[in-house]
């Protein structure tokens, strides 16, 4: 049951964020335009490459998928409605979110095409980048919540939101939750205009479809991921759990492509420094100011 | 005799043979260095499960556990360094190749 | 009788040793990385089903970027990476396989013979045994696990030394 709820729920939310999506690359909000694209994906014809390693260029899609609704089945949308509570919840979302890369790098490697290739080794550096400043914010907001299961995260923040309590963690997760889900600026792997679509190049049809779902989905999960850690979960006066949920997973990420819509594509090779030289000893940082701060100020 | 503790081992032990047979049969650095993952692998499999079935209550044998998770990341970390020096000077990591100190 | 966690145990004993065996088994550079990569995952999923928790998750999440880095190492540095020239790249094949063999062999037997005592069929609660790990690193185990972070460094220090081309080393001299 609350398998179905939350599924469903996150479908509903990736459905929003393509139209958001779509009203910002073409300007006009149309409510159906997401379902229209995914018909005239569905009744394409789905190309395979020549000579193609079929098992990855198969498996790709699906699997960025299914990573993408594996890391909300430990995040509660509202008291009790989570999939599974696991004691190792937020350590759970980092091992999860560590198969993005492996996904984008069948995806890359499949399909046997220049472009691909070039955008899913892109993405590996990318993670390279990334993969600190997800888990270093994490282990701070553990440290808080004194457990990993993330239902304790959220009644950890009932006095105040960690947004307030450790400012400098939440905007290093959510620039490395923009770099995982590669939205602007950081669509280095799929890079349109550069690499015509990267590794997205050589999918169509159904396998396009999928892999652009799952995008949708993950750009929801870890908009959700950033609510639950940052943003008080379901806590909020006046409205009911699930919908305080639900407003603020849709805040975040149409805050998350807003925020790309407006700034240029980020180049490999900034990213790496900028995240090793700054944003790790930033993260570091931010440890040692939670620590401090959990002593004195729980 | 516990067959779950014997599973585990008998996991470790094929781990360890398939790992052994990497290790001496590939040409090249980088699969060498996956057969010793593998052998590695398999000392994990044992430890995890001596700690679950032997002593459950001695959390030393997590401990061992995280060293030799270490010890894996440790040996890519070093193993590539040295790959990247020899493909520079040499343009190859072939093992077939590197026979500058055979006597 | 067999209980549900013996045949948790086992399945997921087959899947890691199976994609251990594809390892060695496909001219594919990035397949050989990804079987590499699902036999560990395999193996940190065998750790949940022995309930260690905390230890399964770490390890499918350190294994994913792990084996995805090998994986580029691979296609860099082999001379095949696709496997489509079907090369050779082994050699002493039958000695290697000997060698597997009498080793899985031995180490099997003794993991027989031995009388390991008793087993204790009840494993403390996951919350607990998170609690109880934190308590061993930091407390008994502590002057072990920071020489586990000096060994790191050194590692990272040596490692980047190691790969640093000649002329910019010393440049930066």
């Amino acid at each position: 049951m609350n398998t179905l709820v939350i599924v469903l729920s996150l479908l509903a939310g990736a459905y929003l964020v393509a139209v958001l999506e779509a009203w910002l690359a073409t300007g006009r909000f149309r409510l159906a335009a997401p379902a229209w694209a995914a018909v005239a994906l569905l009744g394409r014809e789905s190309i395979v490459p020549r000579t193609p390693d079929r098992i990855f260029f198969e498996t790709a899609p699906v699997l960025l998928l299914v990573v993408a609704l594996l890391v909300s089945a430990v995040l509660p949308l509202s008291p009790g409605l989570i999939i599974a509570d696991m004691t190792t919840g937020a350590l759970f979302v980092n091992a999860v979110l560590a198969y993005v890369p492996v996904a984008l790098l069948m995806a890359g490697w499949g399909p046997n095409g220049g472009y691909a290739l070039v955008g899913g080794w892109r993405f590996l550096g990318q993670t390279i980048a990334y993969s600190m400043l997800i888990v270093m914010p994490i282990t701070a907001v553990a440290m808080r919540a004194e457990s990993l299961l993330t239902t304790a995260v959220v009644t950890s923040q009932g006095a105040v939101w960690n947004i307030v309590y450790q400012p400098l963690g939440f905007v290093l997760f959510f620039t490395a939750a923009m770099a995982v889900s590669f939205l602007p600026p950081f669509d280095l792997p799929t890079a349109g205009g550069e690499l015509a679509g990267g590794v997205e190049a050589e999918y169509t049809g159904v396998r396009l479809g999928v892999f652009r779902l799952g995008r949708m989905v993950l750009v929801v999960s870890l908009a959700a991921v950033t609510t639950v850690f940052y943003l008080g979960g379901w806590m909020g006066p006046v409205l009911p759990p699930w919908a305080w949920s639900a407003i603020k997973i849709l805040a975040v990420s149409s805050t998350m492509l807003l925020t790309g819509h407006y700034l240029p594509r980020i180049r490999e090779a900034h990213l790496l420094a900028w995240c090793w030289k700054l944003g790790i000893p930033l993260a570091l940082l931010n440890i040692f100011i939670v620590g401090v701060m959990v002593l004195i100020w729980p | 005799m516990s067959p779950d503790l014997l599973l585990a081992l008998f996991t470790g032990a094929a781990l360890f043979g398939v790992g052994i047979y990497g290790a001496l049969s590939q040409t090249n650095l980088v699969m060498i260095m996956m057969g010793v993952e593998l052998i590695l692998a398999g000392a994990l499999v044992n430890l995890v499960a001596f700690w679950r079935f032997l002593h459950p209550d001695s959390y030393a044998g997590q401990m061992f556990v995280l060293i030799v998770m270490t010890v894996m990341a440790l040996e890519m970390a070093v193993g590539f360094g040295v790959a990247i020096a020899r493909f520079r000077a040499r343009g190859s990591v072939e093992m077939e190749e590197a026979t500058e100190l055979q006597g | 009788m067999i209980s549900l966690q013996t045949v948790f145990i086992a399945f997921f004993g087959i899947a890691t040793i199976g994609f251990g065996i594809l390892v060695f088994r496909t001219s594919s550079m990035v397949r050989s990385a990804l079987a590499l990569l699902f036999s560990q995952t395999a193996l940190g999923a065998m750790f949940l089903a022995m309930q260690a928790e905390f230890l399964g998750v770490l390890q499918i999440m350190m294994m994913a970027t792990e084996m995805s880095i090998m994986a580029i190492f691979m296609v860099m540095f082999m001379m095949d990476p696709g496997g489509l020239g079907a090369m050779e790249m082994s050699h002493q094949k039958r000695l290697s396989i000997l060698a597997g063999v009498v080793g899985a062999l031995a180490t099997a037997g003794i993991a027989l013979f031995t009388p390991w005592g008793v087993v204790v069929n009840v494993a403390p609660p996951a919350a607990e045994q998170i609690r109880a790990l934190g308590t061993e690193l930091l407390g008994r185990s502590m002057l072990i696990f920071e020489t586990a972070g000096v060994t790191i460094l050194t590692a990272m220090i040596a490692a980047t030394a190691v790969a640093l081309p000649a002329l910019q080393r010393k440049r930066n001299a």
